[in-house]
């Protein structure tokens, strides 16, 4: 069988990279000679945009801990054809969730969970579901589309945690970063969040409306960003598996960037409504992906991955409905 | 993408029979370059020649697939209405002519408007009226 002309020319790139990669720089004269006995500065060119831009990982160039500009992914070998970044994948399945030791709930907080039906993880009663009975047991309750009520089928916001914990999975996220705020671009949905930075306080969320990706004010602790979040929408999810937030849930972020390659983030969500105890996220790490690489016909960047009813509704249409439904 | 069964993006796994994969030839009657996924209308004509007329979502969204060279304008002109084509695909698990299409491969034996460069394992349904239809036995245990 033959490839695609489109396969063709991406495995042609990957296949450029990859025999880059394999062979010292050096002797490729295309860099400077190995530092610490690896290769470095390995250079590509991206057929699109007709650049030379360095694969993230042997980018040796200083860099500015306090400078999170960029686009980062959390799986920068898919599509991207940078090096594989293991410590970049949840260290799970399914994957791609808030994870962490997921507390008790409150009697509230479960009755908002069992209200939640997603369709992303083991199917409910699945032979993986029972495979896994040592997880918690929203990663093993999955529905078909038609008898969910996620948000995600119904292009409705993803809301802050979920848009940050699935960012980078596929789609990745940008970074632009100003002295007095921080903007997070999410490819999927194509939506975004605000970190001010220019010392304010957080408003008073109970005179103030909600919103999905709440009101963050962020600051330095040495080279962590520390981000402080309130006013949740508590129609959101924690993330695809359908945890509640509620209005009074404080998240707190922190954000740092120990290479110049890798983007760090823990988390730690306090909702009283919902949960009895803090709820610590496991770790997210995300690789710098060069914007060269992230390139489509030419234009480079994140592409609007948005939601759009219309398309959706179409999409919809092709979902079977459940036996339940049928006459 | 991981499996259906361990990875429910958008629920395929769940809603289509993804056990059993099959492949048939087609006729493209309509196709659209949509979010969250592409969707394909066609026509297959079974060995008693009887036309179906079949509705599909279709694997990859459109950002996966432009960054893999399959951009709008080339997708919707490789699959023009009209257009010969072996599909892979999963039938619903409610049965009926609604599928999940994994993949698509043209008349020349090119994968067209997919990241996978590889066909996948399916059973040849060729001119069998109906395709695949799942039996009671391959319903999902919450649909039993």
């Amino acid at each position: 069988m033959t490839n695609n002309n489109g396969l063709a020319r991406f495995r042609g790139r990957a296949l450029k990279v990859l025999s880059l990669a394999a062979v010292p720089a050096f002797l490729l004269g295309q860099g400077p000679a190995p530092q610490n006995g690896r290769a470095v500065a390995t250079k590509v060119v991206n057929d699109d945009v007709n650049k030379t831009y360095p694969l993230s990982d042997f980018d040796t160039r200083p860099y500015d801990k306090h400078d999170f500009n960029g686009i980062w992914a959390r799986n920068p070998a898919a599509q991207f054809n940078q090096p594989p970044c293991p410590e970049c994948r949840d260290n799970s399945r399914p994957s791609y969730g808030y994870f962490g030791d997921v507390p008790p709930m409150t009697p509230e907080g479960q009755k908002r969970f069992e209200a939640n039906h997603p369709t992303k993880g083991y199917v409910a009663g699945s032979k993986q579901a029972l495979e896994h009975a040592d997880i918690h047991v929203g990663y093993r309750r999955a529905v078909q589309s038609a008898l969910s009520n996620d948000p995600e089928e119904r292009c409705e916001p993803l809301g802050l945690t979920r848009l940050v914990t699935f960012s980078g999975g596929n789609p990745p996220m940008q970074i632009v970063q100003t002295p007095e705020i921080i903007i997070e671009r999410f490819e999927w949905f194509w939506d975004n969040r605000e970190i001010w930075t220019d010392g304010r306080s957080l408003p008073k969320v109970e005179d103030y409306l909600p919103r999905f990706n709440g009101y963050s004010a962020g600051h330095w602790e040495g080279d962590t960003l520390v981000v402080t979040t309130v006013g949740f929408d508590d129609r959101a999810w924690v993330d695809a598996y359908g945890y509640p937030i509620s209005e009074k849930a404080v998240l707190e972020e922190r954000y740092s960037r120990p290479t110049r390659n890798r983007l760090r983030l823990d988390m730690t969500l306090t909702d009283p409504v919902n949960y009895t105890r803090p709820w610590h996220s496991s770790t997210k790490v995300w690789g710098l992906i060069p914007k060269e690489a992230a390139s489509v016909a030419g234009w480079s960047g994140i592409v609007e991955d948005r939601c759009v009813p219309q398309d959706n509704s179409q999409f919809r249409s092709f979902e079977p409905e459940p036996p339940s439904a049928k006459k | 993408m991981v499996s259906g069964a361990l990875w429910a993006h958008h629920g395929q796994g769940l809603s289509f029979d993804t056990a059993h994969m099959w492949t048939t030839w087609a006729t493209v009657e309509e196709f659209d370059y949509i979010n969250p996924h592409p969707a394909i209308k066609f026509s297959r004509t079974d060995k008693n020649g009887n036309v179906e007329h079949w509705g599909a979502e279709v694997a990859n969204n459109p950002s996966r697939l432009a960054r893999v060279g399959w951009t709008k304008s080339r997708s919707m002109a490789a699959l023009a209405p009209g257009t010969r084509v072996k599909l892979y695909l999963a039938t619903s698990l409610a049965g009926g002519h609604l599928a999940y299409v994994e993949l698509i491969e043209s008349e020349k034996g090119e994968l067209i408007c997919s990241e996978r460069e590889n066909p996948i394992k399916a059973e040849d349904l060729d001119g069998v009226p109906n395709g695949y239809q799942p039996k009671p036995e391959d319903a999902k245990p919450e649909q039993k």
